[in-house]
């Protein structure tokens, strides 16, 4: 009730009546000091407007309370004169607008604000920017042009996730929170059309952010999209862009040499290494050189053999991959953009249509629609709806490398999917020549042909989702109007994974689950013959619901922004999934299983149930929220702002939202060049700003409440289920808050020719989730995770902008992002003090006053010289007793490297223009991390037939570790030897490099011309990205996010595209 | 437009979603994921309960580890694996949690945040009229293990009870809700006795006096458990009271001539003596196969005493194990039966100068412990005047009837109150330790852990 209170009271704020008077001036323009008839001038804070006539003459009412006149006129820059400071009658001078420099407008979600008049940390990407990339999605644009953002494509949950200004979180979920418009997007934000996109705003400090409170503390990533016009004649605007994707290079793996891999074999064999595989009742596969091995009884000087295996060792299964399974991927995108309004209406359609196919031959489409409509019936109120829709659909394709493995071993580098007439081959998921001595008839084929099979086994995605906001703005007095809004969000995908009765997934359970009567040969199929269907359906519903005040005054030299509101969110989401046995697609008939009862494999003759795949989910998040914001000008040179949020949500625990946990901030800043003693011609605009502020992290896998599991009766007590504990009811579970500081100061040199801004930033993540001591009287374990964990970081971001050379046709500019972060453990408790759980790099290692992602690894002390093992030091002493040095030594027997994320982080953009034509030139850096490489390890390599070609360099004499650090092949495996080898520090890298992130080249066709066709404008583009690595520190050519045993490096993508409006 | 209908619109813009603000607390009640199993129903409680390891099977072991019924060899103590359990044998200072994790202070306190979680769970329930008598079953059952947990810890990590400083002494940390943020410190004796009374009297009052099974508490169990612990305050009044009350619910013994004395595990789990089934967590020094039995305790049993047989088995060193576990097998029963019941009972005529009603308590009891000839008993009645006679005989018979249940300890401690000046040795490779009555070291160290993490008052150590 406080609230509305306060609501109440600004109500009543400035009723009162004033006597109006005219005011008479000319606006002109400051060069050439001709009259500019159009202009709009508008009084401070009445709202009255008017409009510069022929003669650049205007006439406007104005009442006692207006002090500030603004002009604005397109293609100049917006003007401010006090009514009181200038002799009457006024003469208005405008400044023509330098082109790539009009105001920046940012956008938090809950106000778009002139970036001048901010004091919190915003990046702002405009359209021309967002648009030098050419992409399905929007996310992928950022990395290479967002100041204070990153892809981590180093940590090993990172996969490629977006983090602004590092980390604020150990545990939590590390993405930004993502906004489109007004509200947080709920589905998947792929579904968004990246041609429906006016400009994204990043919300990087705790004063931009913390207007989102609880969800806000990794950063916000705010999308604002293309808004229609009042009194603007139809427009209409097209691109239309298609894009090749190169197949991938499948050399850069690095793969066991196929010779390599048939004389590990040999020996293995020798070592009767197969034996226990060769007579495992479950007939586990042998490759061909195994098979032959048996075959000639071991016997490699057999000629038929050495025929054979002379042969194997000819081929590469990359080849293969290369020839059967990749291809040039295509994308083509489509968009078509209307919009137009008049006096009481304005509108915006757009339609999009993206079709994708990767390079294994995965479909993907997408089609857009989109409709917003804005009415302004009155001149004091104004109603929004806007409309999205949009469906995809994805469908499988072939595998890819690493995707087709013999039944649980990796496959071995001489498969090949097709002999030389091009028939397909099988490669072995059983023992080839138990299958083929099986009675023919009754089982089902049991070979697996991949070249076959992704023909058999489709997997099919589809999404619908609408989205659905409407809003009313109405303006109670001036200055002061209220917002109500409504979000609406449904996704609804659906899946569907249909393995045909010809895939080998179908007949291979078919077959495990076949029973034939040795005596009667009577066959039961316990899985019904036929195809198996997975379908799975997933609805999210999202609802948001926000009431907001809006307040701006502006009077002698005071201005007064505020804002305040509450809103309401909930998102549920539900899914399943079911599976069908005996799917026959044609006559849609399904076959019954028995899932109750176990049933002898086929095989194995071990009784197992037939495998189900049924699932229910349903999620729950709900938040209530109240929140103000505001900020106070004065004399156009001093602002302070502050803001403060509360949440509440079925997240936390009672206590969490039973107390006022205010997220809050504050802030200030100081316009120096517009003080009297600022003279600076070198620099025209120069201010310092600083806030400090709170915001949060949510997990919404951690669970507030008490959750038990139920356990079958005991035999002493029989009838009698009893229930453990599974977590405990935590009352002050709550969010992860991150405090920061920033400090930043922003510039602008004369004639524009140098923008940008410097900022220093601190960051201190409290409350985050960890391991706590309990003490046991509590009843609830050693341990537990509560918001015990902290951390700090501080970071430095600089953004800056110049225009190197501006000539009449030729002009070339730069775009500079620099961004350092660094981020130390306060307080974490690892379960553990076996060093060995601290070595794994891209994994928390929680060491205190250690980076969180850091890199620890065993001293290297160099490959034995008599035997090629790799050796350690422990007590200060070589070893090789990998047991000592495993187990028994603590973290500070390790070698710290580093830490695992970029210290330094940025891009550098060029853009080069000459008459219609231009070129961009985008690079990105990462630099100050490790990582680890890996390297052949004998295990993997014995047991799963997992090679790495570092074995070619292995140590193989006295004398070779002069020139090697790969340690020799023994046989009797040691596994603490291998595990030693990948964990110590000789396998760490530095991993800095320079990547070439695109070139934009572009044309815009002589306005003449295009006038003549119709047009307003229109250009034509080429663009290449992903062009790759063109430095990097480590000497082994290795690209550091993409080194991990079998990841390849991205495709390259060349796109041809038109953009064109039509007036 | 008028001015007050602007302000009507702008109020209804603000004010719908402040109303619908109001009823947030439901909105915001609802769980985060369907999956969680929360507990709110009283089956989820009850199977809670039910859980026996937590609730019946982990009593604490650190007051009879430190008792005389047993020693060890000096081998035994050698390997004992905790340095902890040495330490609770000799009597030393450190019970560490990061050297033997579970203890009775860990395994206590789960059990009672398990009650502390179901009462307030309780809280949410309307006790409907069709079920009001499970939710009281259920009610009962929380409010008896909390006292039973709360109860078995003070007569380890307490002063025996002492109605004169029982403001002052040290009482235990009275740990009432689920809450694990909340700062936690010492209660004083009395409030921790008083909550322990007023827990099991609560329970009386709920509990079914025949539950479905005997690893669930009764009325008659609660009797039972509140006349021990009056018995352990000294108020003998009270304890013959409920001890009482508790026998006319359920005052079946057993016949020992009718049990198979040559059985490693002769008595049978929930046999018609027990009341309700608990025993001590199971740990080296007082697994039966390593404890010895006193000598002097196996020699003061009559030959014709079927105890001696039924409770003890010779080892290969001559010595004597102990194989009498109302809990059958290894577990050491800690629970209610009826034979202490009668022995409280006695002890408290006794007292109490009622000798003849005294004495027939125990000649009842030991009639069914005697050998019999031709079916026909070959006990004598015990006879006296004396009150001193009577209660050495009531006691000397407590000490055999009770031996390996956890209840030396308490019997000690509250004896030496009385003036029995029990005091202990141990001797170990060739050293002895010495405890003598009232030693402060009766009272045994809070784990360093909880005392740490904690910040509460340590015992003297």
């Amino acid at each position: 009730m406080k609230l509305a209170l306060f609501h109440i009271i600004l109500l009543f704020c400035g009723v009162q009546a004033f006597g109006q008077k005219i005011i008479t001036g000319k606006i002109i323009t400051s060069e050439s000091k001709q009259p500019l008839p159009g202009a709009t001038i508008k009084s401070i804070p009445g709202n009255t407007k008017s409009l510069a006539k022929q003669d650049g003459i205007f006439n406007i009412s104005v009442d006692p309370r207006d002090s500030i006149l603004e002009v604005s006129c397109i293609g100049y820059l917006r003007t401010r004169v006090y009514i009181s400071s200038s002799a009457l009658p006024f003469v208005i001078s405008m400044k023509a607008e330098e082109k790539n420099l009009k105001e920046v407008i940012i956008s938090s979600g809950y106000q778009q604000l002139p970036k001048e008049r901010a004091t919190g940390s915003f990046t702002a990407i405009g359209n021309k920017r967002f648009n030098e990339q050419v992409s399905t999605d929007i996310l992928s644009r950022l990395p290479a042009i967002a100041n204070g953002l990153i892809a981590d494509n180093s940590t090993t949950a990172g996969e490629g996730k977006l983090m602004i200004r590092g980390l604020s979180t150990i545990n939590g979920p590390k993405a930004p929170l993502i906004v489109l418009d007004n509200f947080p997007y709920e589905g998947n934000i792929d579904n968004i059309n990246p041609n429906d996109v006016e400009s994204i705003t990043l919300l990087k400090d705790a004063a931009a952010s913390s207007i989102w409170g609880a969800r806000a503390g990794n950063g916000v990533i705010v999308i604002t999209t293309k808004k229609g016009a009042f009194n603007k004649p139809l427009s209409i605007g097209f691109n239309i862009n298609t894009t090749l994707k190169t197949k991938p290079n499948l050399g850069y793996l690095r793969q066991m040499s196929s010779s390599d891999f048939i004389d590990v074999e040999e020996m293995l064999y020798k070592n009767k290494f197969y034996e226990s595989r060769i007579n495992n009742s479950n007939k586990p596969p042998l490759t061909p050189v195994v098979e032959l091995l048996i075959k000639h009884n071991g016997d490699i000087t057999n000629p038929d053999y050495r025929k054979n295996t002379a042969l194997l060792r000819t081929f590469d299964v990359r080849r293969a991959y290369h020839k059967y399974m990749y291809q040039v991927g295509l994308n083509q995108q489509y968009a078509l953009n209307l919009d137009g309004g008049s006096q009481k209406h304005n509108w915006i359609a757009s339609a999009g249509y993206d079709r994708n196919s990767s390079i294994l031959n995965e479909k993907y489409q997408r089609f857009n629609l989109r409709f917003g409509h804005t009415y302004q019936p009155l001149k004091d109120l104004r109603i929004t709806t806007d409309i999205y829709y949009t469906l995809n659909s994805s469908i499988s394709g072939r595998p890819g490398y690493d995707n087709i493995k013999s039944a649980a071993y990796d496959l071995y580098p001489y498969a090949r999917f097709a002999d030389d007439s091009g028939n397909p081959l099988t490669i072995a998921q059983k023992r080839q020549s138990y299958i083929e001595s099986l009675e023919g008839g009754k089982l089902l084929d049991w070979n697996y042909y991949p070249l076959l099979d992704y023909k058999h086994s489709q997997n099919t995605t589809s999404t619908t989702d609408i989205l659905f906001n409407t809003g009313i703005n109405y303006t109670l007095f001036k200055g002061l109007n209220a917002d109500l809004k409504y979000q609406y969000e449904r996704q609804q995908s659906t899946g569907k994974n249909h393995r045909d009765k010809d895939s080998y997934f179908s007949r291979n359970l078919v077959n495990t689950y076949t029973q034939i009567n040795p005596s009667t040969g009577e066959v039961i199929y316990r899985v019904p013959k036929g195809g198996i269907l997975d379908l799975s359906n997933h609805l999210l519903l999202a609802h948001n619901l926000r009431g907001q005040l809006n307040f701006n005054r502006v009077w002698n030299k005071h201005e007064v922004h505020l804002i305040g509101g509450t809103e309401f969110r909930g998102a549920r989401s539900t899914g399943n999934n079911y599976r069908m046995y005996g799917y026959n697609a044609d006559i849609l008939a399904i076959g019954q299983v028995d899932y109750t009862n176990q049933y002898p494999e086929y095989i194995s003759k071990e009784l197992s149930y037939i495998p189900e795949n049924q699932n229910l989910e349903d999620a729950l998040s709900r938040f209530v929220s109240v929140y103000a914001n505001g900020s106070y000008t004065y004399n156009d040179k001093y602002i302070i702002s502050a803001s403060a949020r509360r949440d509440a949500s079925n997240l936390f625990g009672l206590n969490t939202n039973d107390k006022w946990n205010l997220l809050w901030s504050v802030g200030g800043s100081w316009d120096i060049s517009k003080e009297s003693f600022y003279k600076s011609n070198l620099i025209p605009y120069l201010r310092l700003r600083t806030t400090y502020g709170f915001s949060g992290n949510i997990d919404p896998k951690m669970s507030a409440v008490s959750t038990i599991r139920f356990l079958k009766a005991p035999a002493n007590n029989p009838g009698l289920p009893y229930a453990q504990f599974d977590n405990y009811s935590n009352p002050d579970l709550r969010w992860e808050t991150s405090g920061m500081l920033n400090f930043g100061l922003d510039f602008r040199f004369a004639s524009n020719r140098l923008v940008g801004s410097i900022e220093y930033y601190r960051k201190n993540g409290d409350h985050l989730f960890g391991n706590a001591m309990m003490d046991e009287t509590y009843g609830v374990g050693q341990t537990l995770t509560k918001n015990v964990a902290r951390i700090k970081g501080s970071g430095i971001d600089i953004e800056l902008s110049s225009i190197n050379i501006k000539q009449k046709r030729f002009s070339w500019a730069t775009d500079f992002n620099f961004n350092y972060n660094k981020d130390e453990v306060v307080d974490y408790l690892m379960d553990t003090k076996n060093s060995g759980n601290f070595i794994s790099a891209g994994s928390i290692s929680g060491v205190k006053g250690k980076p969180i992602f850091s890199i620890f690894s065993y001293k290297w002390a160099g490959l034995d010289p008599e035997t090629g093992d790799p050796t350690g030091y422990f007590d200060g002493k070589k070893t090789n007793d990998y047991t000592q040095l495993m187990y028994n030594s603590s973290l500070s027997d390790l070698k710290y490297s580093g830490q695992v994320l970029p210290a330094f982080s940025g891009s550098l953009g060029n853009t080069f223009s000459y008459g219609g034509l231009s070129l961009s030139l985008s690079f990105s850096y990462k630099l100050g991390h490790h990582f680890r490489r890996n390297s052949i390890d004998y295990s993997s390599l014995f047991n799963r037939g997992l090679g790495h070609s570092d074995y070619a360099a292995r140590w193989q004499q006295p004398g070779d570790e002069h020139h090697t650090n790969i340690p020799s092949m023994i046989y009797a495996l040691n596994t603490n030897r291998d595990t030693f080898y990948s964990g110590s520090s000789v396998l760490v890298e530095k991993a800095d490099h320079i990547r070439m992130e695109y070139v934009m080249l572009s044309y815009s066709l002589n306005q003449n011309l295009v006038n003549k066709l119709g047009m307003k404008n229109l250009s034509i583009f080429f663009n290449a990205s992903n062009l790759g690595i063109i430095w990097r520190a480590n000497k082994l050519r290795l690209d550091p996010e993409y080194q991990n045993g079998n990841t390849l490096l991205p495709s390259k993508y060349f796109s041809i595209g038109l953009r064109a409006n039509v007036n | 437009m008028n001015i007050f209908k602007k302000l009507n619109i702008i109020s209804l813009l603000i004010l719908v979603p402040l109303f619908l603000n109001m009823g947030c607390e439901k909105f915001l009640d609802e769980k985060s994921n369907q999956k969680l199993a929360v507990p709110k129903t009283l089956e989820d409680f009850q199977a809670l309960l039910d859980n026996t390891l937590n609730i019946n099977q982990s009593g604490p072991s650190e007051g009879e580890i430190s008792s005389d019924d047993y020693y060890l060899s000096d081998a035994d103590w050698d390997n004992l694996g905790y340095g902890t359990d040495k330490n609770i044998y000799n009597w030393g200072d450190k019970i560490i949690l990061s050297d033997k994790p579970e203890c009775g202070w860990t395994s206590g306190y789960r059990t009672i945040y398990y009650c502390n979680t179901i009462l307030e769970g309780l809280k949410k329930i309307d006790p409907g009229t069709g079920q009001s008598q499970q939710f009281n079953d259920v009610k009962g059952q929380a409010f008896y293990n909390r006292a039973n947990a709360f109860f078995d810890m003070a007569i380890v990590w307490c002063k025996a009870y002492d109605e004169q400083s029982s403001s002052t002494d040290l009482g235990l940390p009275l740990h009432l809700t689920s809450d694990f943020n909340v700062k936690l410190k010492r209660a004083n004796l009395k409030q921790t006795y008083q909550q322990i009374v007023d827990d099991l009297k609560i329970a009386i009052g709920l509990l079914p006096n025949n539950p479905i099974s005997k690893w669930r508490s009764s009325r008659a169990a609660s009797y039972g458990l509140l006349a021990r612990v009056y018995l352990s305050m000294r108020d003998y009044e009270n304890a013959y009271l409920n001890a009482d009350s508790c026998l006319q619910i359920h005052k079946t013994l057993m016949d020992y001539s009718t049990l198979n004395s040559t059985s490693n595990t002769p008595i049978a789990l929930n046999n018609v003596e027990v009341i309700f089934n608990r025993n001590m967590q199971s740990t080296d020094p007082i697994s039966v196969l390593t404890a010895k039995i006193s000598d002097d305790l196996y020699k003061s049993y009559a030959d014709d005493d079927l105890r001696k047989i039924i409770f003890y088995r010779l080892r290969p060193d001559g010595a004597f194990r102990f194989k009498g576990s109302y809990r059958q097998g290894s577990s050491l029963f800690s629970g209610v039966s009826t034979n202490e019941v009668y022995l409280i009972r006695a002890e408290c005529l006794a007292r109490n100068g009622r000798i003849e009603e005294g004495m027939a308590d125990l000649n009842y009891l030991l009639v069914n412990r005697w050998k019999k000839q031709n079916g026909r008993t070959t006990f004598i009645d015990l006879k006296t005047d004396s009150q001193a006679e009577a209660l050495n005989s009531i006691l000397e018979h407590r000490r055999k009837e009770l031996v390996m249940r956890g209840l030396r300890w308490m019997d000690i401690k509250r004896l030496n109150k009385e003036g029995a000046n029990i005091s202990l040795k141990r001797t170990i490779n060739g050293q002895t330790y010495r405890l003598p009555a009232n030693d402060h070291r009766f009272v045994l160290p809070i784990p360093e852990d909880v005392i740490r993490l904690s910040g509460m008052q340590q015992n003297p150590l």
